[in-house]
């Protein structure tokens, strides 16, 4: 059975176990677990374990840093100072992450197409012909319409009975 | 300390007791606002005191030499460039190494990594201006056998390290190697502090299943 401490429901206690393993706790908190580690194997195993990465880890020894780092430093702060502000722009942006832009920038595009197709303006729809044309063509069908509905107003009852 | 500096800055603003301030605040945060009033001595002392951890966090980030001392000169470029605005807020370190962490975390994400690594302990083609060669950090092992098993057991650390989600692999990094608070972490990491504790856990746990068997000599 595996001690309660080091079971998934008990988050704050397993990273207690963690800070006491690293040295970061204090207080009685510290002596509980140390009391504790005594008497279980479980989170003993859990110490020796943790102890091993940390030993791991102290093997990855960086190199050393170029001996003209802070002069290429320098010189590029001497650059940034007399560069135009468009430069010192682009170059702020060198290390953007620029991933999540892309499928943006696509987006905001294709909404603006859908738009445009949606909403053409005051452009003609068919090829060729003026707004002026369009216009006439969109008044005049317009008229049409109305005198259709005037027609059928205009028919007085009577009539309409010997129709039928 | 975040949080007594922001207060002690409210009292510096209201009441103009700068003297408070100034024995509250570290002394990075001092230097740095020497730097604000046009103090480049101040800068270059920053330089030298955070040159090698900054560039030794990010390489273990990206895993590339060439690559982590770019990214560090566009951190401390972007220290310089943003002394003018710079308010003692929070700890120096948190403020510089968030710069690091978004820079590293920035150039993963965008696929830049995907180039081909120039790993540390693969020598470098030329030694120009003046660089020394790379230190081989297993000069002292006698045989070459050794010497193999430190370089394969290195190998396996990073691509351990190097297989961890970006946030909790940074989160390792500046807990493990740069002994950071997880107060710091989480202003670092833009969260809270059990999120952070969460991270580390969820991080070691990983670790551990893939390294431990290094010094137990357990089998994987």
């Amino acid at each position: 059975m595996i001690c309660p401490l080091l079971n998934n429901a008990n988050a704050a206690q397993r990273e207690r176990l963690l800070d006491y393993t690293a040295g970061r706790l204090d207080g009685p908190e510290k002596e509980i677990i140390g009391r504790h580690l005594e008497t279980c194997p479980d989170c003993t195993a859990f110490q020796i374990e943790q102890m091993a990465v940390w030993d791991a880890l102290d093997l990855w020894t960086p190199a050393p840093v170029s001996l003209d780092f802070n002069r290429r430093l320098w010189q590029r702060i001497d650059a940034a100072a007399t560069a135009p502000w468009y430069k010192r722009f682009a170059e702020s942006l060198r290390f953007a992450n620029w991933k999540p832009v892309v499928p943006l920038t696509a987006a905001i595009l294709l909404i603006a197409a859908g738009f445009a197709f949606d909403h053409p303006g005051r452009k003609s729809a068919l090829p060729g012909m003026t707004i002026k044309e369009a216009d006439q063509v969109e008044q005049t069908l317009d008229d049409i319409d109305l005198l259709h509905q005037l027609d059928g107003v205009a028919v007085p009852p009577a009539a309409a009975s010997k129709t039928m | 300390m975040t949080a007594k500096l922001s207060m002690l800055q409210g009292v510096n603003t209201i009441g103009g007791t700068a003297r408070v301030l100034d024995r509250a605040l570290d002394l990075d945060a001092q230097l740095m606002l020497r730097v604000r009033d046009g103090d480049e001595q101040s800068f270059a002392v920053l330089l030298e005191k955070h040159r090698n951890p900054v560039i030794h966090f990010v390489f273990r980030m990206v895993q590339d030499r060439a690559i982590a001392e770019e990214l560090s000169q566009e951190v401390f470029l972007r220290v310089y460039r943003s002394r003018g605005t710079y308010e003692p807020t929070a700890k120096f370190t948190t403020w510089l190494f968030r710069i690091a962490t978004h820079l590293a975390l920035n150039w993963l994400r965008d696929g830049r990594n995907e180039r081909a690594h120039q790993r540390l302990d693969a020598p470098r083609d030329s030694q120009k201006d003046g660089e020394l060669p790379v230190r081989e950090v297993s000069d002292r092992t006698p045989s070459v056998e050794q010497h193999m098993v430190y370089q394969t057991r290195l190998q396996e650390i990073r691509d351990a390290i190097g297989s961890l989600p970006e946030k909790q692999r940074a989160a390792v990094l500046m807990h493990k190697y740069e002994e950071m608070e997880y107060s710091q972490i989480a202003h670092v990491l833009e969260c809270s502090e059990s999120a952070v504790k969460s991270l580390l856990f969820r991080a070691y746990e990983s670790l551990r299943a893939s390294l431990a068997y290094m010094v137990t000599g357990a089998t994987k």
